[in-house]
């Protein structure tokens, strides 16, 4: 199979760099996007100048107010964050339809059918990169390899306004020395359990089985078993369905009442069915996120045996879930519901209901 | 102030307005009840700022005054008390002091002037009726209600009065519950109000099955009812309420006349197989026989014949089971009568007993 050229596009602290460019006189100081500082919210995004401090995204306000007084902090734009993210969008088709987008400021390209630079993924990243920023002023960074997981690790090695190349020479040694901390998909539990399973760097984990990954990790086993080596087949997906629907709040004040938190996980059950119905889509995955008040955050899921859109189904599923947490122990800050596993209600085609109303009179 | 009170007669009112009070509050003098006290009633309100709920109690009172109690703890506190206590309601400032016996709690108050009224209601009609009648008319009805429908206006129940009849009609776009009842009423132009999901919950459980009077009072934006020693006022869904004169079918088409019972017996006994969600099934009409079919994902089928007297066409025809049996649980009746025109078109339902109510059902493809 002919080796892929993949490019991972990074914008450099997205939500703050747009804050930047759009109030120069914020250049130069730390700005921290996300929840006021007195606010429960948390940090978005910060920019470089802010993350001297030690904030970092997903950090509480009032954490980052405590660590960096001075800060300026920002409420959200999102509806000009997205404007700019169409502009960024924009710059991609002009190179090619292959574009996968992660999120409004990261998205992934395939270029290895390209002829442009003689089909040099380097300066394509690089010429991406300057009409990005002739586009929109601001800084991108990009990781460009042979595969989807490598570009990613790849374009945060050169932060920011930089890039990096793991060619597929490098690219098993490459892996080897990284620690698994940095593999994409590995999150802290995870690496938590690898450290306890004494595999801290890429080599470590090459040197497990595939049944002795299927042990520890189940289903992923095979995903750590490629990256490990280096591999990665996923292919850039262009148009992605939405892989799941979900809800979540913070909740004003602490609450350690099982009650009370059932009555919210009922608001978000409707809430994440209405636009399950609006999508006139079911799920059959039904997830629990709780973080607690010392910020510890867990989630919980159950698998259903078929597609439900099944509100009171739902709600009885995550009372289930709430008996795997501490909930009613600890005081809760944040709840939130979601469903994955999406897909079409097969039997609804071979159900309609018929309506008294036709929908335009009414 | 300061005043004591009988348990029960403090619990009775509390009970009463408890459920207009809700669960998770956006003001917090929401979670709380206003009392008030002049020398011989004794008022409690609770309100959510969409339905007020009032409740009296008429007797000497040794103190006048106005105070905010959270409801539910203060009611839990009245449960857990033993039956025919006195209790001791003392208010200093913003604490308030509840004892009985040898138990004392203090309890948080909020100044009575943070207790949101509802805005003055004009009224624009008014009549009297039974509260069995309203009950019934609403019982019969409400069950077919929408749910959080985007159509805002099929969240709740229409009452329409004109001509000498008050008619509650509901639907959620799939079924619709018609009932009307002759009143004691003048106004000639029809007047039609939405009282919503909560409201009519709440009104259904204050309507006692009595011939006592419940005074009703419409306005532009209000519902009120009065009762001898309570008062329910909800503000009203504003929207225009479908035309349900245009979907109720006819009287005519394959008729089937068949006990209620039987009927209803047939219809669960199907429904075990029918598909969780869409709750579908078959009805299949031939001569003299009534056929059910329900088939679930899995490819289980249930089938159930019941003879019947039937002479129109052969029909084959997708239905809710729900639907259908939570029609016949509204009533009584030995008979129901179902007219079905065809597979497209509605159904309608009726009891012979019983023809102030028509329920319409539209039926399913399968």
């Amino acid at each position: 199979m002919q080796r892929r050229k993949i490019i991972h596009i990074d914008m450099d602290a997205f939500f703050a760099a747009v804050e930047q460019r759009d109030n120069p006189q914020w250049k130069g100081k730390p700005v921290i996007v996300g929840g006021m500082p007195d606010s429960r919210g948390v940090v978005a995004t910060c920019s470089y100048e802010a993350r001297k401090f030690g904030i970092h995204s997903a950090m509480s306000s009032s954490r980052a107010y405590k660590l960096c007084p001075q800060g300026v902090f920002v409420k959200p734009r999102i509806s000009d964050y997205q404007q700019v993210s169409r502009q960024i969008h924009s710059v991609f088709l002009q190179y090619t339809d292959l574009v996968e987008p992660l999120s409004l400021d990261e998205a992934y390209l395939d270029v290895s059918q390209l002829e442009l630079f003689k089909g040099s993924a380097t300066l394509i990243a690089e010429d991406i990169r300057k009409k990005i920023f002739q586009k929109t002023a601001l800084t991108a960074s990009a990781g460009i390899s042979y595969n989807k997981f490598l570009a990613k690790v790849a374009s945060d090695m050169n932060k920011p306004n930089g890039q990096f190349v793991i060619t597929p020479e490098q690219g098993e040694a490459f892996v080897a020395q990284l620690p698994v901390g940095k593999f994409y998909g590995v999150g802290k539990v995870t690496e938590k359990k690898m450290h306890e399973h004494k595999i801290f760097t890429g080599a470590d984990l090459k040197n497990k089985s595939l049944q002795q990954l299927g042990r520890l990790f189940g289903k992923s086993a095979q995903y750590y078993f490629d990256i490990a080596r280096g591999e990665d087949h996923r292919p850039v997906v262009t148009q992605r369905a939405r892989k799941s629907i979900g809800s979540e709040t913070t909740l004003q004040s602490d609450i350690k009442d099982e009650n009370e938190i059932k009555h919210i996980l009922q608001l978000l059950t409707e809430e994440v069915c209405v636009s399950l119905r609006k999508k006139q889509l079911c799920a059959k995955t039904i997830n629990l996120k709780v973080k607690y008040h010392d910020f510890e955050q867990i989630t919980r899921q159950t698998g259903l045996d078929n597609y439900s859109c099944d509100e009171r189904l739902f709600f009885n599923v995550l009372c289930l879930l709430l008996k795997k947490t501490q909930i009613g122990k600890k005081p809760v800050r944040l709840l939130g519901v979601s469903v994955s596993d999406l897909g079409a209600d097969v039997l609804s085609s071979s159900f309609v209901q018929l309506s008294l109303f036709d929908d335009k009179g009414d | 102030m300061k005043f004591k009170i009988l348990r029960e007669d403090l619990l009775t009112p509390l009970q009463h307005v408890i459920g207009a009070v809700e669960k998770r509050q956006t003001l917090p003098a929401l979670a709380n009840v206003l009392i008030k006290l002049n020398e011989n009633q004794l008022t409690i309100t609770a309100t959510d700022l969409e339905i007020e709920m009032v409740s009296v109690i008429r007797q000497m009172m040794d103190a006048t005054g106005e105070i905010t109690l959270p409801a539910r703890k203060l009611l839990d506190i009245c449960k857990s008390l033993p039956d025919e206590s006195m209790i001791n309601i003392s208010v200093d400032g913003d604490k308030a002091t509840i004892q009985s016996g040898r138990s004392r709690f203090t309890l948080a108050t909020l100044p009575a002037s943070d207790f949101p009224s509802l805005d003055e209601i004009s009224s624009v009609h008014e009549f009297t009726i039974p509260q069995a009648t309203l009950r019934s008319l609403m019982e019969k009805t409400a069950f077919s209600m929408a749910q959080q429908d985007v159509r805002y206006y099929l969240n709740g129940l229409m009452l329409e009065v004109g001509g000498g009849i008050l008619r509650a009609v509901a639907t959620d776009g799939h079924r619709l519950a018609y009932c009307e009842k002759n009143i004691d009423d003048d106004l000639i132009d029809s007047k039609q109000v939405i009282i919503p999901r909560k409201g009519v919950g709440e009104l259904l459980r204050l309507l006692a099955d009595s011939d006592d009077e419940i005074k009703v009072i419409l306005g532009n934006n209000h519902i009120q009812c009065e009762m001898s020693d309570q008062r329910f006022t909800s503000k009203l869904i504003d929207g225009r309420f479908p035309d349900y004169t245009r979907v109720i079918p006819a009287e005519e088409g394959n008729t089937v006349i068949i006990e209620r019972e039987m009927l209803k017996q047939a219809l669960a006994r199907t429904s075990i197989l029918s598909n969780e969600k869409y709750r579908g099934i078959r009805i299949i009409l031939g001569p003299n026989l009534l056929k059910l079919q329900a088939q679930n994902p899995d490819q289980e089928e249930a089938d159930v014949e019941v003879e019947i007297d039937y002479d129109g066409h052969p029909l084959e025809v997708g239905f809710n089971v729900n639907y259908m049996l939570e029609v016949l649980n509204t009533s009584k009746n030995d008979v129901v009568r179902m007219i079905i025109k065809d597979a497209n078109s509605s159904c309608l339902m009726q009891f012979p007993d019983d023809e102030e109510c028509k329920y319409v059902i539209m039926p399913m493809r399968l």
